[in-house]
This record gives structure tokens, sequence and C-alpha cells, in this order.
């Protein structure tokens, strides 16, 4: 098996996804919320309430403090000249292979809070699926998807 | 032809019917749900709705405007926001003039133009005059294959060389066992469980309703309920029944030198052309109860275009028998390789699946049995959902060869799909934290179909083979002559399994 070099994302990607989900996941509070507006706080409900409220919490700052790096240690790339390679998953792990000669088209994107740390994300779509390599330093990303776009166009030549 | 043209006015209404036919579950749920209120009658809303559609079917016939100039075919669309689309001669792969019920009314016919783009499912004309369309025709067609419809009067005009082909034809009597074994179930009793919610109040207080309780047995509500079903199931099946003798009466199959030709329908006539570069995967799907009678059916799944939905996926053969299935696909498709190496999960991964097939189901018994005091039968249940985890497992299994992939797995009905290496769009091997304790993984194939994808997945088989799988979509077709497997022979299995 040849061994394609694998990339890791950039370590500010923590911090995006850290702030990420530090809003994003506010909604599951959400939940607890609804319930008690409808059923009150008396009796069965309060204990439900509490139990419920507390394991979101655990969540939530888990989500915060130990999701974002797991999923950034785990997260590798490589491009080649014949397919792009991505691992990731922190407990369902995948690995998915993208043939080049199948990219239709590859761009990068940034949403405000990347942009703050200066970072992109790299949308490669097939005709069939679109992935992700998220949270690339921007000049990387760059690279990334010039030199993605330059392979595809010489694997296009093979076929 | 260099003015903009409207379509013939049919096409509002066709439209309007397509609109219907379109968001159909969307409608029943609409009906189902609003039409309770005792002060709004049900048939009110069913002629204001049609009204409605109506109108926006003719607005968007006013609004639809098309044209021919130099070669070049220019669709003007869209009631709010203006679409322009050109479609260059040269880009036209197929076009194909088919009829449904509401054009062959009025002696029209239905143009559909494909590219191989995805955007060329707008690219249809709904209703023209059968001259009109010979017209486009020959306006766009440039040496082009063109499908022609073998009804055509005016054939000799638009044929410019005669096409040898072969036609394949469904027996009559694979029709009817199609029809009486197909799955379309649900959608047919939900749409029995609209009606009668509708009629329900006038047939309870009536005395034929009396009448036929009368001729039962004995009265217990059990029984009537058990009765109620039953006729609800009868009804169903004799819907799907009908629908799929209407969907797939007058098939054929035709096979070109460059391209399939799908053509169906007894009112409603479909046609689908297919080129061969297009074609991305054939699967054969034994249904429930179509696999223990021999039956399976055909799919393939092309890119571009495909149904109305949008994905690529259609019937290549509604009904075959197991044992004619690869004579057929070797007169189709002879370029793919259909007889291989396969290796299917190791039994280690047994409970995995049957667990995963019982595990919902059984805890639902408990509740059910023990909370609401069920009968001890519900307990069948379970033990049914464990041989199915079992049937799951014996039928998972993963091949390849040269250039192509197989992937066999059970949904409800068993799936075998053959993929060229070439068209796969990615592959991904995924494990889950007890996968990777047991050394298995899954794995799932995507290839493009419609003008989204469709994926083929297998679970649960070890882990080198799902490394392997991966290996060999890196090769991408080009095969390699390195091949030292010898260390296991446990689970090998020669596929697809019914030669």
């Amino acid at each position: 098996m040849s061994k394609p070099s694998f990339h890791k994302i950039t370590p500010r990607a923590i911090r995006v996804w850290q702030w990420g989900n530090s809003i994003g996941n506010l909604f599951y509070f959400m939940i607890p919320a609804g319930y008690s507006f409808i059923f009150g706080f008396e009796g069965l409900h309060l204990w439900l309430i509490v139990a419920v409220t507390s394991a979101i919490l655990v969540l939530y700052i888990l989500s915060i403090i130990l999701m974002p790096y797991l999923s950034w240690k785990n997260w590798r790339y490589a491009v080649d000249e014949k397919e792009i390679d991505l691992k990731r998953g922190v407990i369902f792990k995948t690995r998915t292979l993208i043939p080049l000669s199948r990219v239709q088209h590859v761009d990068t994107r940034q949403g405000p809070l990347l942009r703050w740390y200066d970072l992109s994300s790299v949308t490669i779509s097939t005709a069939a699926t679109t992935h992700e390599i998220p949270a690339l330093d921007s000049v990387i990303a760059d690279r990334v998807r010039r030199q993605i776009s330059t392979y595809a166009r010489l694997a296009e030549e093979d076929v | 032809m260099s003015d903009f043209q409207r379509q013939h006015p049919v096409a509002a209404v066709s439209r309007a019917f397509g609109l219907i036919r379109g968001n159909f579950i969307t409608i029943l749920v609409f009906l189902f749900v609003g039409a309770q209120s005792e002060n709004f009658p049900f048939l009110w809303w069913i002629a204001g709705g049609f009204g409605f559609l109506l109108i926006l079917g003719a607005v968007n016939w006013w609004r639809f405007l098309y044209k021919i100039e130099d070669g070049v075919l220019h669709i003007k669309s869209g009631i709010f926001v203006r679409k322009n689309l050109y479609l260059t001669k040269d880009r036209i792969q197929v076009i194909d003039i088919t009829s449904g019920v509401i054009q062959r009314m009025f002696g029209l016919v239905k143009l559909d133009i494909q590219t191989a783009g995805s955007s060329s499912r707008q690219a249809a004309i709904d209703a023209v005059t059968r001259e009109k369309a010979v017209e486009i025709n020959w306006l766009l067609r440039d040496q082009k294959s063109v499908s022609e419809d073998p009804e055509d009067v005016n054939a000799e005009v638009r044929k410019p060389e005669e096409e040898e082909f072969n036609t394949i034809k469904l027996p009559h009597k694979e029709l009817l066992i199609a029809a009486s074994t197909s799955g379309s179930f649900g959608i047919a009793l939900s749409i029995i469980a609209t009606i009668f919610s509708q009629i329900e109040p006038l047939i309870s207080e009536s005395e034929l309703f009396e009448y036929l309780f009368g001729l039962l047995p004995s009265q217990t509500d059990t029984v009537m309920i058990i009765t109620i079903i039953a006729i609800f199931v009868v009804f169903a099946w004799l819907i799907s029944f009908f629908s799929t003798l209407m969907t797939y009466g007058n098939f054929q199959l035709d096979v070109k030198k460059k391209e399939i030709v799908v053509s169906r329908g007894i009112f409603e006539k479909k046609r689908i052309t297919v080129p061969y570069n297009r074609i991305q995967a054939i699967h054969v799907t034994e249904g429930m109860i179509r696999q223990p009678l021999g039956y399976a059916s055909l799919h393939l799944e092309s890119a571009g275009y495909g149904d109305d939905k949008g994905t690529g996926s259609f019937v290549l053969f509604p009904l075959i028998r197991r044992k004619r299935i690869l004579p057929l696909l070797n007169e189709i498709l002879p370029d793919y390789q259909k007889e291989l190496e396969g290796i299917t999960p190791p039994p280690r991964s047994l409970r995995r699946y049957m667990f995963r097939s019982a595990f919902l189901i059984t805890s639902i018994t408990a509740g059910v049995y023990w909370g609401l005091g069920f009968n001890l039968w519900v307990w069948v249940l379970p033990v049914v959902s464990l041989f199915w985890g079992w049937l799951k497992y014996k039928d998972a299994a993963l091949g390849w060869g040269d250039d192509i992939l197989l992937l066999r797995s059970r949904g409800l009905s068993k799936s075998t799909a053959y993929i060229k290496k070439k068209r796969v769009q990615d592959a991904t091997y995924s494990q889950s934290p007890f996968q990777r304790f047991r050394k298995l993984c899954s794995v799932q194939v995507y290839v493009a179909s419609g003008d989204q994808g469709k994926s083929f997945s297998v679970r649960d088989i070890e882990k080198t083979d799902g490394m392997k799988l991966l290996e060999e979509v890196r090769k991408n077709g080009i095969p390699v002559i390195d091949e030292s497997e010898s260390e296991r022979e446990t689970n090998k299995v020669m596929l697809p399994g019914w030669a």
C-alpha cells in the first residue's frame, strides 16, 4: 500500500470549533427550557429537568474543551496526482477516497468565524458528493485548491 | 422558428397535473389534515386546489417561450424569476418524444431534451403538435442519435439510416407477477386511508355497513378491526397491482448501438434513453416476496438525467427470472464482468448484524408487552427481526474484478450492485468504536445518479478487506498484477451466486 503523505489541519481550527460549538450547542438547552415551559417545575418534572440539563451541560462543556481538540487531532488529508484521501472522526473513524478524475470543482469558503482566524475551508465536489477539508490556513487552502484543480485537470486528460 | 413561440395551451393542464403528481404525498397529507373540519366541505378543497394549480399552470404556460436560432434552443421560463436556458445543438445528446395521457387526448407530444448537464431536466417542452416536434427535432439534430417514437407516422422524414436494434419485451405473465408482488403498498394504503377518512361518516351510518358487518360470524371489536385491516390491505394491494400494471404495461427495452431505450406505460407513456457512456451502475433488487419466487428486478443508475425527481435511478427491467439476469446483462452490458470472487463478512460480525436488526424491535416489544400488557404473540417480532439480521448477514458481500466492484447487501430486499471502478465518485471506509475493537469496518461507495449521488454500502466486513476495497478504487480501473491472497479462505464466495 502506497503511503500518501498526510497533512494535519491548522491548530487554529480548534479555536474556531470551540467558538462554533459554544454558540451552536446552546440550542440544546432549549430542550429542557421548552419542557419546563410546558410542564412546569413540579415534582418529577423538576428532577427530569435537572437531570437532562446537567447531562446537556456536561456534553456542552465536553463539546467545547475536548471535542474540538480530538477532532483536530484525528483530521488528516492527503492530495496527490491520483486521489484525495480524507481521514477524520473521533468516535466513528472514517476514511474517504476521492479519485481526482472524479472531481468536478473545488472552492474555498470562509465564514465570519473562519475569517476572524484567517482560515478557509476547501470544498471538493464530485458528481455525487461534496466533501470539505475544514479550517486550513487561507494561504494553504488556496494552495490546496490550486493543487487539486491542477491535478484534476491532468487526471481528466488521462481518461 | 427564429421567433419566440409558446407551447400548445394544453401544456397548462399537463403542468397542473405534473404539479399534482410531483407533490402527491404533500397533497395527501394536506387533505388528510386540512379537510377534517366539517364546515368546509372536502370537495371545495379539491376544486379550489385544482383551480389554483390550473391558474399556476396557465401562467407558467404564458411565461414559457422557446425559439431555435442557429442551432441553439433558447427557452425562457419562470413566473417571477425569468430563466434563460440555451442549449447548443452539439451538446444535445438525446431528444425523447413522449406523450402522456393529456398530450395524447389532444394529439400532442412532449419533448425531453437531454444534455450531459443536470440542468437539462428543465429543458422539456411539455406540449407541442407532432409536426412542430418533428420540426424542432430536425432543427436540432445533427447526425446525432435521435430516438424515434415507434408510433411516429413521419418516421421516414426523420430517420437518416435504419439502425438495427434488439428489442426485449416483458412477457404478460411476468408483468402480472410484477404487479402482484410490487411493494408500493404504503402509498396505496395512505390513499385509501385518506379516502376512507372522508367517506367514513357516510358509510358508518348507512345500512350497507350494518349489513356487511351482519354477515360476519361474531361481532366482537377484534373481528371488526381485523376485517377493516384486511379490507384495507386488499384494497391497497389492488391499487398497487393496477398502478404497476399501468406503469409497466407495454414495457419494452431496446438495446441499440449507442444507447438503451426503455419505454413503458399503458396510458402514460414514458421513454427513457440512456447512452452507454452514462451508465454508472446497475443493481439487481430481489424483493421480499419476489426472492422466494426466484424473481428480481434490474435497476440502472445514470448520470445527468433521470426521473422527474432528479435521481438517475430507474427500472431497467421490472421483473426477470434470476437465471435470466446474467444472459440479459451480457446482452446489454457485455463489458461488465459479472461473475467474480467475493468476500462475505466474517462469522464474528453475525452477532452485530443480529443485534442491530433486533435491538430496537426487542426493546419496543418488551415495552408494549410489560407496559401495555400485550398478547404473548408480540414476541414473534423480535424473533423475526433476529432472523432478518441473519439474512442480512448472509447476503452481505463484497467483490472486485479487474475494473468492477460488486456490493451486495440487504435492507428489506436484497440488492446486488455492479459498479465500474472508474465510475466510483468516492469510497469511504468507516469504523465505529465497537468495529475497531472487533477489527471490522463498513464501506460505502458513491456513484453519480441524476444530479445527485447514490450510495452502496456493506457493513461489518473484515478490516483488511475494507482497506483492500479502498486500494481497488485507488487503482481506478487499472489492473495491477500483484495478487498474494492466500491468507484466508474462510469467507470466500462466488458472486453474484445465481448463475
